[in-house]
């Protein structure tokens, strides 16, 4: 694909698409015995929003992005991302959409520990094989200015990911979930690990560098809710089970999240 | 990509890469050796005898005479009456005969007593004849024709003097002193027993074993029967042939020994060869067996195919061992790995990528110790090419590997993919459900 095409892909989409998620009836349990964890009627969220999504432990929020991801695939409903039925897409489909179109970055154990970090970046590169790189040339300059960007060093390129710092590896977990210059990005407790300062300053690289994309980050520390501009916690989605508790949280004014 | 995923992989566990592999490698190494002999076993014994159709001796079993004739292996069965070589030399049916005198050594190398004729009809390979790289055949009765190996590992040249011992051990007390012999010609290289045999006259034997010494009686006679080309005047045959003849003026079939151990028979047709057998071993006057060469190495063949089978399956039960191993190693490593899994599916992986990943790392960890086991095998094979044909007559041609080397290799390949499997399908089901929560 030269790159004009793939220019006129990238407009299309961005033409065309306004709603980067649709959930709708959307449940989901282990088991078939087991009483769904998530019952989620509808959930949506346009394109470009910075969400932040909390709730305690073992409320069911990994769950929810493991969905989002296709890691998981919902017991019933239906999940819409960037306006393509995510949910009923094949598994290979899934997988593809995934590597091309969604950036995730973990609380830690981000990387694999073995590769370099261009490795670590490339491996996003190739199983996205998305054609926005013609060569290794053009993955490494867009590496290098991802990691500039992410105020890393490029001497870090080639240094294995176990030797870096956690704050080394959150960036360049960044930078691997931003090289496929994906629409959507999910972020799951990524500053845990990190001191106050630490966390202050991965922030606001994150907002800047993630600037065009959706964003839902992830975290049960209700303190990141004030880098955010939009919130809701999964108590909230998951009205139908009966979690009206979280139902006083501030997310409730932001018009876009409806909750059944 | 992927085979870098695979090769980083391995360097992370490189203990047990390292070990595994080492595993694999003995177990291939121990297959192809195993193959590589049974192959050049054949190669060489196949080759070293040709165009021979009847060999002659003492009864024993046939195997005991075609091994202790033509491969210097094993003792030597006791000798023939040479009136009974006689009587063969006038029978019709046969073309020309090698009379052999065997038993005796020098510094650990047989020596053979023979005549001219030996050097003009013994062929091995592909009915190749003997030459000589340097000097000529027997030109008085205490001459010595010695084998390249000889040569050079005794450092040996033509007009050197050398004493046989009696016997076949390594070290003799019993030297022929009195008798010296005096290497007349050196044989180029056959890579065959030939290599490393001494051919003296029988005439010289007989002397050396009575100790008279008659030797310089020498018998002559017109040289044009017992010539023998050097490599050179194979090539300028015609050009040279006034030269040929000029350092053989010694007829040594003229001598009549009283007994010799074995004679090698070449017939006029080899239709014939059965009915010559069967009446050799009918003979009334001495007690005589003749054997087929080609059958006494069937014979050979069919004993040693069992023992072939044997160890080609033990090799080959190793090779299974060291490569479950393998997939054993691959299968302890899941649970660690499994935060690498879910960060391969997140980013993209398939969960059959993922058992594609394993099986790469397996094929890898085979391929190395695929080509780790041909270099060792080959630098071990050097290594023990003197042991080997000093010991067990067992001369190493090239190429070591073949076609079944090749094979084996596949299969081991075949074998390393279908283990691999049950890790590899590990991979995929964790895969399947690897996500943010399980990493």
């Amino acid at each position: 694909m030269d790159l004009s095409e793939k220019k006129q892909r990238v407009q299309h989409r961005e033409v065309e698409c306004t709603t980067a998620i649709e959930v709708t009836n959307l449940q989901f349990a282990y088991s078939k015995k087991s009483k769904p964890i998530l019952d989620i009627k509808k959930w949506q969220i346009p394109k470009g929003e910075h969400i932040f999504l909390s709730g305690p432990s073992g409320s069911g929020k990994s769950t929810l992005l493991n969905l989002l991801c296709g890691t998981l695939t919902p017991s019933k409903g239906k999940i819409s991302l960037l306006e393509q039925p995510f949910s009923s897409l094949s598994n290979r489909q899934r997988d593809t959409f995934r590597a091309r179109n969604i950036g995730v970055v973990f609380q830690q154990f981000n990387l694999i520990p073995y590769l370099s970090v261009a490795q670590n970046i490339n491996a996003a590169v190739y199983f996205a094989n998305n054609g926005n790189f013609k060569n290794t040339k053009e993955v490494t300059a867009a590496t290098y200015q991802l990691l500039n960007r992410l105020q890393l060093s490029d001497s870090l390129l080639h240094a294995k990911a176990d030797t870096l710092s956690i704050g080394q590896q959150q960036r360049v977990a960044i930078a691997r979930a931003l090289i496929n210059d994906p629409q959507l990005l999910i972020i799951d407790e990524p500053t845990s690990a990190l001191d106050t300062d630490a966390r202050d300053s991965f922030m606001s690289l994150l907002k800047d560098v993630a600037a065009d994309s959706t964003m839902i980050f992830v975290s049960h520390d209700e303190a990141m809710k004030s880098y955010f501009e939009h919130h809701c916690s999964i108590s909230q989605l998951n009205g139908s089970l009966g979690n009206s508790a979280s139902s006083s949280s501030k997310d409730t004014t932001n018009p876009m999240q409806e909750r059944a | 990509m992927l085979s870098t995923i695979a090769i980083e992989s391995l360097k992370r566990r490189k203990a047990t890469a390292i070990l595994t592999i080492l595993s694999i490698t003995i177990s291939i190494s121990l297959l192809l050796c195993v193959d590589i002999v049974r192959n050049q076993v054949k190669t060489s014994f196949t080759r070293t005898v040709s165009g021979v159709d009847l060999i002659v001796g003492a009864p024993s079993g046939q195997l005991n005479l075609l091994l202790s004739s033509v491969f210097n292996i094993g003792t030597p069965t006791k000798g023939i009456d040479y009136k009974s070589v006689e009587s063969l030399k006038t029978n019709n049916q046969v073309s020309w005969l090698i009379p052999l005198s065997l038993g005796d050594t020098h510094r650990g190398f047989r020596v053979v007593g023979t005549t001219n004729s030996f050097f003009e009809h013994f062929k091995y390979g592909d009915m190749q004849h003997l030459a000589l790289s340097a000097g000529g055949v027997f030109n008085q009765p205490l001459s010595a024709v010695i084998g390249s190996d000889i040569a050079s590992k005794l450092g040996y040249g033509v007009g050197d003097e050398m004493v046989i011992s009696h016997g076949l051990g390594n070290v003799s007390f019993n030297n022929h002193d009195k008798h010296p012999f005096v290497v007349s010609g050196v044989l180029e290289k056959t890579g065959t027993p030939v290599d490393k045999a001494v051919y003296v006259t029988l005439q010289g034997l007989q002397e050396a074993h009575s100790g008279s010494q008659q030797a310089t009686a020498s018998i002559v006679r017109k040289p044009a029967d017992n010539h023998i080309k050097t490599s050179d005047e194979h090539e300028h045959e015609h050009e040279h042939e006034h030269d040929e003849l000029t350092q053989v003026n010694y007829d040594s079939d003229a001598f009549t020994p009283q007994s010799v151990s074995v004679v090698m028979l070449g017939l006029k047709s080899r239709i014939t060869a059965l009915q010559l057998q069967y009446q050799i071993n009918q003979s009334k006057k001495e007690p005589l067996m003749a054997i087929l060469p080609g059958m006494a190495l069937a014979e050979l063949w069919q004993i040693m195919g069992n023992i072939e089978a044997l160890l080609l399956g033990l090799s080959g039960l190793i090779v299974i061992c060291a490569l479950i191993g393998l997939a054993t190693m691959l299968l302890a490593t899941m649970r660690e790995r499994y935060q690498e899994i879910a960060i391969l599916r997140t980013i993209g992986a398939r969960p059959f990528t993922l058992l594609l990943l394993v099986q790469i790392e397996a094929m890898l960890l085979t391929i190395i110790s695929a080509v780790l086991s041909i270099g060792l095998v080959g630098a071990l094979m050097n290594a023990l090419k003197p042991w080997l044909s000093g010991t067990y007559g067992l001369f190493l041609s090239s190429p070591l590997f073949g076609k079944s080397s090749a094979i084996i290799i596949l299969l081991i390949l075949s074998c390393t993919y279908l283990v691999s499997l049950f890790p590899a399908i590990t991979a995929y089901k964790r895969g399947l459900h690897a996500g943010l929560s399980q990493h």
